[in-house]
Formats: structure tokens, sequence, C-alpha cells
């Protein structure tokens, strides 16, 4: 029952450290702008707004769809905002496809942001108290964990950072363009949290990030290729309880395994062409290929090893660059989303994968505990073999 | 005065199938969460279902209330969130929760959601905290709170000639006085229009009893489709429609004195399609109370916030699903066939979302 | 000496707002004594719009001076004045149409009295002398009371805005909290065991999340101060505003014995870097107690550890299978 969803536009700013040269509005209006005039619309054309974004205390503004609305055209329509941590791109995107699906929209703009620059990501994080450990501190020790567990060897990280950087080079809209990185570089960057380096860590990054939703019909008419989104799945587990495991993470098993289903997906190596998954440090590449059952258990390091997530390999992963270039923290998911969307409407660019039919967009937050993923394919009914 | 109707709900049509909400509190001395776990516990015992059986979950709260970013991650707690759960959150009041759960019901392929408001505005200061809300350049950095912009709406209603400081007034007196019978009300009583009005003003024109209380609390419900509502409960309330509109955030751009916003989406969701015996607005502001009746067509209407409404309870981010709950509460109860709940978002009504419910199965 | 009267807590960040090339002008102009606005549609906004508020489109990024004059069109008289108001004493809110504009917008009228403004009522700009590219350089007071101001212009076009945001949090803490509190200046650590499935968590949250289940003091015991590492990194401190760290220091979990959830965030200075490792048994080495104090500890789930105490000291036992605690990694 629920009606075909496409992406029909996409939109996305600069992504820096400091867009100084705009205002919260003047970001979100260039991301916005931008996704309309990809299928040729204007405001006008919306039917409602959805606006995706981390916490509040980011930018000091305060439920920001309120202050935003006319800057994103939203006056007397209806405009939501969605915030499920760092997931909340790809859930502002589910979100979106749910009013298209549900028969009652026809054209959605969802929009996500994050203007770093504004405020400091790490304070906010550590509620404005001194002693933060940041994401990184957070994660280090379940790295550690995955490092001893599956018997990776270290230079796995390394290879990661390495490669998604290089990937970056090929996107004008990544954050960091490092002409000059290598593994060596990788490896002699400071320690931050110990075992991950400082370049295996995402940046900190202003920019927006949108998209168009449509129906069948409103695909139709859209004058440039949509990507249909066959698939969408949600996930949330608590962040602690006793037993949580919390490096091959259930609730991420769970929902790969409701998305692969919904998809009709039944080896996702195989039948997915490439993917754009959350890696805002550089070992969560071989955990959610496992964790999302796209390589076996503790042996999703030999597959980014093997070169198989590099572009040109069979299973590309982060081939815009990833959230290890660019890292707009509301704005990463959506992006993931919407470069898988490029992929499948040919419409990356340099960092095309040649012929992809079916890719997966992927987000995760919290405690590695909140998981939102979505396939798109270049048809609208993809079979499998 | 309960009224009929020829609606015969299909398997696509959505109910809610059980409610539940705290008290509002002046001060609620324990978590948020807990305020979410007595609500889902009193859904899963009234209900009879397991949390397992309840296929999605959508909470609506607001992370500035309490001073904590990510505070929304703690509330799964309260929730259940093990084994693993479809979820998702709106940093928005729960009645938009709700929205979103409706269209994600309306897919077909799963039965059942949650749908949650919690806040805890007691440990910040809201007069502090909700200038945050406007524009960031131009307003915030003023300290621009909410009372004074209420201030300058309720001016706005007496300088178009659509209102008194005494029409105002009256709308407290009444609201207290409903709250006199409901359980979950912060404030009540029986006070006079001339003792109210022999108040100072406190932002004028409005006076201190023209403000909502400070509050912590949450509410909750389960919404189900056609079938499998009916199999729960045997006084579904189907939601017949739910429209919201958001209007410009630039005061000056905006006639304070009406709320086209409400107007439009109540046209939307077809307030006057049928007989409403009750409607559940939040009146942030006394004066809200005649700028959102004159936009749904209820100027008159004899049984507007029986509950007493927001102004004997606001505890923000459940405020709004509450006046849902309290229509539902009706319908379930028999009081009522059908009626309308609001809610709003942002300063002077600047989002505002309509609801009607109906009885029947 | 230890106070478990309300939590107080003030959550401050200096943000610096980029202001972009619409309210970049008019913040300059603010600082240099003016009052700018664009023209869109055929209607003249002051403060100036980037858009077309009826079509979306782009507004142009030319301005013109309006003011210094303006009309009120309604207003509000604030009595009690908040500390994030322009004025400490009470004044006006008012939406004010300025000479020249065609959209009103809302600022502070210095009014003197209630009765000193309405509808209808002029009022004319004045600036502050302190004045840094904010909204908050420009106040408004009736034509009587203005004063002639000269005011030097600026050097630099104003790029960023500044709004220090600083929020008072205050609460008290939880009754569970509260005990778990009184426990550790008395050197004890309190946690609590749920009904339901026998599991021990320190601290306790006041419920078992697994089941749903409030907890009370009837479900809570002192547990063991000694315990097993169970994860742990090596923090390089990011430095940002609020931050007191400077040097590397271990964080870890400790899973206590005796418990099924490990305690998390345990700072530990005092045991080499090499050495440390998962498996390695640990001993709290406690503070005395005229030196414990809670000050840190909030109603979230922290256990305010440094506070109390001095160190963790290893036990000299042989190391716990770091299989068995793959489990208990938070």
């Amino acid at each position: 029952m629920a009606k075909p969803c496409a992406v029909i536009g996409i939109g996305q700013t600069k992504y820096k450290s400091k867009r100084i040269d705009v205002s919260l509005e003047g970001l979100v209006r260039e991301a916005a702008l931008r996704a309309l005039a990809d299928c040729e619309l204007t405001f006008a054309d919306i039917d409602a707004i959805v606006v995706g974004k981390a916490p509040d205390a980011l930018e000091g503004v305060m439920m920001p769809e309120l202050s935003l609305a006319d800057a994103l055209g939203a006056v007397g329509k209806p405009i939501h905002r969605v915030h499920t941590a760092g997931s909340v791109g790809a859930s502002t995107a589910i979100s979106g496809a749910n009013l298209i699906e549900s028969g009652r929209y026809e054209r959605v703009l969802v929009v996500c942001y994050e203007k770093q620059s504004e405020g400091n990501a790490t304070w906010a994080l550590s509620g404005g108290r001194s002693g933060g450990q940041g994401a990184g501190g957070s994660f280090a020790p379940w790295i550690r964990t995955y490092i001893t567990r599956s018997g990776a060897p270290e230079h796995i990280g390394w290879k990661v950072a390495t490669k998604d950087r290089l990937n970056a080079l090929k996107n004008p809209y990544a954050h960091l363009h490092l002409k000059d990185i290598s593994i060596e570089k990788v490896r002699e960057s400071p320690m931050l949290w110990d075992p991950l380096h400082y370049l295996e860590s995402c940046p900190s990054s202003d920019g927006a990030a949108a998209i168009v939703l449509g129906s069948e019909a409103a695909a139709k008419k859209s004058p440039n290729k949509p990507a249909w989104v066959i698939a969408h799945a949600k996930r949330t587990e608590f962040g602690q309880f006793p037993g949580r495991d919390t490096v091959y993470v259930q609730a991420g098993v769970d929902c790969a395994t409701e998305l692969y289903k919904k998809a009709g997906i039944t080896n996702p190596r195989r039948q997915i062409d490439c993917a754009e998954i959350y890696v805002p440090f550089s070992w969560y590449e071989p955990m959610w290929l496992e964790g999302h059952l796209i390589a076996p258990f503790n042996e999703g390091w030999k597959m980014t090893d093997s070169g198989a997530t590099e572009l040109g390999g069979d299973f590309p992963v982060n081939m815009s660059g990833g959230v290890l270039s660019s890292n707009p923290i509301g704005a990463s998911g959506l992006i993931r989303c919407l470069e898988a969307a490029n992929q499948v409407r040919g419409t990356a660019g340099e960092y095309q994968v040649d012929g992809a039919k079916v890719a997966l967009g992927h987000a995760y937050g919290g405690a590695a505990q909140y998981f939102a993923m979505w396939i798109v394919s270049s048809e609208l009914n993809p079979t499998f073999n | 005065m309960v009224t009929g109707s020829d609606f015969v709900p299909t398997d696509d049509d959505i109910a809610i199938v059980a409610v539940s909400q705290t008290p509002a509190y002046r001060l609620w001395n324990d978590s948020e969460q807990m305020l979410i776990m007595r609500c889902v516990n009193d859904l899963l015992g009234s209900t009879g279902m397991d949390r397992n059986d309840v296929q999605f979950t959508i909470a609506g709260s607001c992370d500035y209330l309490s001073g904590a970013p990510f505070a929304f991650v703690s509330n799964i707690d309260g929730v259940g969130a093990w084994p693993p759960v479809y979820e998702s959150h709106v940093e928005m009041d729960g009645a938009w929760a709700l929205n979103e759960a409706w269209h994600r019901l309306m897919l077909g392929d799963i039965q059942t959601a949650f749908v949650i408001g919690s806040g805890k505005s007691s440990p910040g200061t809201p007069r502090h905290v909700f200038p945050l809300q406007t524009d960031p350049y131009t307003a915030a950095p003023l300290g621009l709170d909410y009372p004074s912009i209420a201030g300058l709406q309720a001016n706005a209603l007496i300088n178009a000639g659509k209102a008194t400081e005494r029409d105002f007034a009256e709308v407290v007196a009444r609201s207290r006085r409903a709250a006199m019978s409901n359980p979950n009300a912060q404030v009540s009583g029986d006070h006079s229009v001339d003792e109210l009005l022999a108040k100072p003003h406190y932002s004028s024109p409005l006076r201190l009893h023209d403000l909502p209380p400070i509050s912590d609390g949450a509410a909750a419900m389960i919404i189900a489709r056609g079938k499998r509502a009916l199999e729960l409960t045997d006084r579904p309330v189907w939601i017949r429609g739910i429209d919201h509109r958001i209007e410009s955030h630039h005061l000056g751009l905006r006639d304070l004195s009406s709320s086209p916003s409400t107007k439009l989406a109540g046209e939307k969701v077809g307030v006057h399609d049928g007989p409403v015996d009750v409607a559940e607005l939040m009146v942030n502001f006394s004066h809200e109370e005649i700028i959102l009746r004159e936009a749904l067509g209820l100027q008159d209407h004899p049984n507007v916030n029986p509950s007493g409404g927001p102004l004997s309870g606001h505890p923000i981010m459940a405020t709004g699903l509450v006046r849902i709950i309290e229509v539902a509460r009706r319908i379930i109860e028999g009081e009522a066939h059908r009626g309308v709940a609001h809610a709003s978002s942002g300063p002077a009504l600047q989002q505002n979302l309509v609801c009607v419910l109906e009885g029947g199965n | 000496m230890t106070d478990l009267s309300d939590l107080i807590h003030t959550i401050e960040y200096p943000y610096t707002r980029s202001t972009g090339p619409y309210l970049g002008p008019f913040l300059t102009g603010l600082r240099d004594g003016k009052l700018l606005a664009n023209t869109v549609g055929g209607r003249t906004y002051c403060p100036p719009i980037e858009y077309n508020p009826e079509s979306g489109e782009d507004a142009p990024a030319t301005f013109t001076e309006v003011g210094p004059g303006a009309m009120v069109l309604g207003c509000t008289w604030v009595t009690d004045p908040s500390s994030k108001h322009p004025f400490s004493h009470p004044f006006a809110f008012a939406m004010l149409l300025a000479d020249g504009a065609d959209v009103p917008f809302v600022h502070a009228v210095d009014a003197g009295s209630p009765d000193a403004i309405s509808a209808g009522t002029r009022v004319v700009a004045q600036y502050r002398d302190d004045r840094r590219g904010a909204i908050t350089d420009v106040y408004f007071v009736p034509e009587a009371a203005a004063v002639d101001q000269s005011i030097e212009p600026g050097d630099e076009p104003v790029l960023i805005t500044e709004h220090l945001i600083s929020l008072v949090v205050r609460e008290p803490l939880f009754p569970h909290r509260r005990r778990y509190a009184e426990g550790l200046l008395s050197g004890r650590l309190l946690g609590q065991r749920s009904p339901v499935s026998g599991k021990v968590v320190v601290p306790g949250r006041g419920y078992d999340n697994l089941n749903r289940v409030p907890l009370t003091e009837a479900d809570e015991l002192f547990v063991s101060d000694r315990g097993t590492v169970s994860s742990y990194t090596v923090l390089t401190p990011v430095q940002y505003y609020g931050q007191k760290e400077t040097e590397p220091y271990i964080r870890c979990s400790i899973l206590l014995d005796g418990t099924d959830s490990p305690i998390i965030g345990v700072d530990v200075r005092d045991i080499a870097l090499e050495s440390f490792r998962v498996g390695m048994r640990l001993q709290a080495v406690w503070r005395a107690p005229a030196e414990r104090k809670v000050d840190g500890l909030d109603n979230r789930f922290g256990g305010s550890w440094e506070d109390v105490i001095e160190r963790w000291e290893p036990t000299g036992e042989a190391d716990i299978d770091p299989d068995s605690l793959k489990d208990y990694t938070w």
C-alpha cells in the first residue's frame, strides 16, 4: 500500500570548516535551491518540508524549523523537524519518504544542515562541561575491542582513512581535499583517542544538504533521472544495559536484515553495487560491513584490506569521501543517502561507480545505537538474483 | 451532547486505542524517563499488549528544556528498546510525533505505534530558554521571551478591536474553573473576572494569570490500523484528519490578531464537516483562545478546553499531545462523538496543528 | 565538605554567527549608527530580508538607510525584565515601523513608563556606546527623549555577530541520586539490583530499562570498589570553551565485582599508559572523608568518581580473560 517514492532533486553546499560567507538561512537555502533547480521546481511546487539536524545547542538555535521556515518556502505549509542523533540525516530522509509513501503528498523537500562553526560540537556533546571525551573518546574503546576480537591488523584504519580522502579529491563539495594523503601520513598523525589517530577522524564542517522527494507521478514529470527509494529501515537500542555488545550491535544487524528483506536482497555484497556508510572514524568501515551483514563476522577488515571497498573494487564504500571527508553532523546522514542516489542516477561525476543500479545509504548515531538506512535503485522494481 | 455520523471505518483508517498522561507537576523530582515509563506501562497494561507487539515508536521532546543535549536519547529507557525497536524522534511537541506515526501507519505494513510527548521545564528558566526559538540575529539577543511576544499579540488583538482585557480574564476564569475537575491539572480554582482584572500587568495587556504554569509531564498513546484497532479496544477513536501549517517567523510579516495557519489546517481536516462536540485548544496564553476560536469557527462553542487547557498545566512537548488525548478520552468515555484538538509550536502561535477525532466502530 | 542541595549548572557558550551578505551590512550599519533596509517585491524591509517572502527568490543585497524615526504599531510593557533583556528596568517591546520601511520589526523602547508608549507613539533610534555589531547596539526612545549622538563609524565590516548564550539549569538531586551521593561521601558505591533480572547496575538509574521497572531504596545495595578494566582509551583532550584538561590520560570502564554493567568514564592518571590493559584488576583508593565532594554529580548517568576516589591501584591479581569481558565494553 506504500506508494512509490523517488529522489528527484539533489542539492549540496560546499562543506568547509567555516562557512563565514552565509547566515543560517543562506546556508540552508543554498542546498535547497540547488535541489529545486536539479528538478526544475520552485518552493511553490513543494507540499511539505522536513528539517533534520543534530542538537540545537550546536548552533544555539532552539527548534530551528521555526526561524528557517520562511527561508525554506514553508510558510503556509507543513514543516517538521527530526532529531535522532548522528543518524538524523538518514532518519530525516526516511521521514520525508514516509510522507510520499503515505500517498498524501506529491513533492517533499528534505533539508539537513549543521553550522558547527557557530558553536563547538565537543562542547555540546559534553553538555557544556569540562573533561568531555567527544565522540572519538566514546567510540575508541569499542574500536579497540573490535581490533582485539577480529584480530585485524592496525593498518586497516589507516587504509580506510586514506581511501576516503583520496575519493574526496574527486568530489568538489567535500570539505577535506588532502592532496598528499597517504597511509604514512595517517599513521604519523597525532594519536587522539588511542587507537584512533587524528587523520582517522572526521572533520568538523559547516554545510547543508537537500533532496526533493517525489511520488511516481512527480518522478515521471521530472526532467532528470529519479533514484527510486525501494526500501528503508530504522532500528534503535539502549545505549547501555548489562551485556550490551557495543561492537556487533544488534540494532544494526536487525536494521540491515529488515532493509534487505524489504528490498528483496538476499546477498548484499553481490546485489548492492556500492554503499555510502556513515564512517566518522576509520574503523567503522569494517565494523559496519560486518554489522550490516555485508561481510562475514570478524572478516570486515579482510574485505577492506582486499581493496574491495575502493572505487573500482567490487563493493565501493564512500565514493564521495564519506563522513571522514565532510561532517556537517546533522546533514552527514542525508549526504550518505543522497550520494547513494547520485550513484544510481549516474550523477556522481568523477566518483561515479560504473553502471551502479542499487546503492545503500546509511547512518548511525548516539552510542552506536541508532540506525537508519535506505536502498535506492535506478529501477522502480529491480529484480535480484 | 453526543451526535451520530455515517462514518464507517475501514482497515485503512487509523484509531487511537489507548491514552495515558501523567499529571502536570510543578517539579517532578525524578527523571523524564520515569514519566514516560509510567505512561508506557499504563498503555501496555490497558491494552494487554506486550512491548514487542507495538511495531513503531515515535517521541517528541526538546533537549533545550532541561538543558541537556541528547536528553532524548535517555528517554528511550522509558519506552523500552531491547530487543531493538523501530523508533524515531521529532524535536517537537508529541502532537507532531502523532502526525508522523499516522502517516507511517498509512503505509499498511505495520499496524501499531506508540506516540509519546514529554518534557521537564522545571530545571530551566523558560523565559531564558524560549528566546532561542526567535530569529538568532535580530531577536534572540534581545531576550525576546514568550510572555513579551504574547503581550505584543494580545495588544494587537485589542488594537484590532477583537478583544478586551476582560475577555482574557474570562478565558482564565473559565479554564481554572474547568481544571477543578481535572485530576491532572496543576493550577485550578474559582476566580471572578473582576478579581483577576484587579491584578497588575505582567507583560501588558497580560497579567501573570494569563500565562501558563511551568510544568513537568508526559503523555502517550497507542494508535492502530482498522482491524487491529478493533481487536485492541471496543472504543476506538478514529483519526479523521491531521493537518499542520506554519507562518512566518518575522513577527512584522504577520497579522498577529489572527491565525491563518490554524484556519488553513482546520479547513484541510474539515473541522465543520460534522458536528463538533468538544474542542481542546493549545491556549498557551489566555488571549490565544480568542484567536484560535475565530480561526476554527468555534467563537461561541460551549465546550472548549473542558480540561482547563494549558493554562492549568503545560508540560511543554506533551501539551499538544495532551489536547488530543483530552478529546480522545471524552470520546472513549461517551461524552462526545466527534471532536477537534489543536497543538501549536513557536512564539505567538507560529505553527499550528489541527486534528479531528471521531468515535464509532 | 559538600552540598547536597540543588544542582546548579550553567550551560554557556559564546556563539559566533556569520552574518552573510544581508545581515552583515545591517549589523555593520547598527555599529555605525544607521538603520539599513532592502527592498524586494516593492516592500522595504528593516532589518533586511534574504528572500522575497512571497516567492522565495533571493532578495537584492542592496541597502538604503531608513529611520532613525519609527512609529509604534503595538507594544507590551515588560514590568519584570529578565536578565536576558536589554534593560534591567521596566521597558516596552514594541512593533516598530521605521520611517521609510514597509514592514515592522520588534525592538526595545526605553519609554520610562507604560503611559508613555502606545500604538502611534513616535520613537527614535539611539545607539549604545559599546557597539559590537549586534542587534543590541540599538534601542529606541520616545521622540522627546532622543538625544543627538555623534557616532564614529568602524573600520571593518561585521562578518560575525557574537551571542553569549548562558542558561542556568537548577534541579534537586533525584532521590536515588541523593542516596548514591551520600554513599560516595561515606566511601561506598551504591548500586541497584533489578528485582526482575537480578542484574546489578552502578550507579542505579532509578529504573531497570530492560524490564521497565522503577527501582526503589529496597532494591539498593553497596557493591565492591574492586573490579576489572573492561575497555579504555587514552584521551588527548580536544580544546574547547570551558575545557580544563590539557594532558593525555586514560579513560576506562571498570566492571566492579558482583555487578553486571561497568562503571564508565573513569579517569586514570597514575598508571603508566603502556601497562594499562583490558582484564587488569584495579582497586579504588578513596580520598580522605573530608576531601570527598560530589559537586560534579548530576542527575544523568555519570558517577563523579574523581571527586571521591583519589586513584585506582592495580591489585596485583592475575588478569581476567578479556574474552569474558566483551559484553561489558561500555
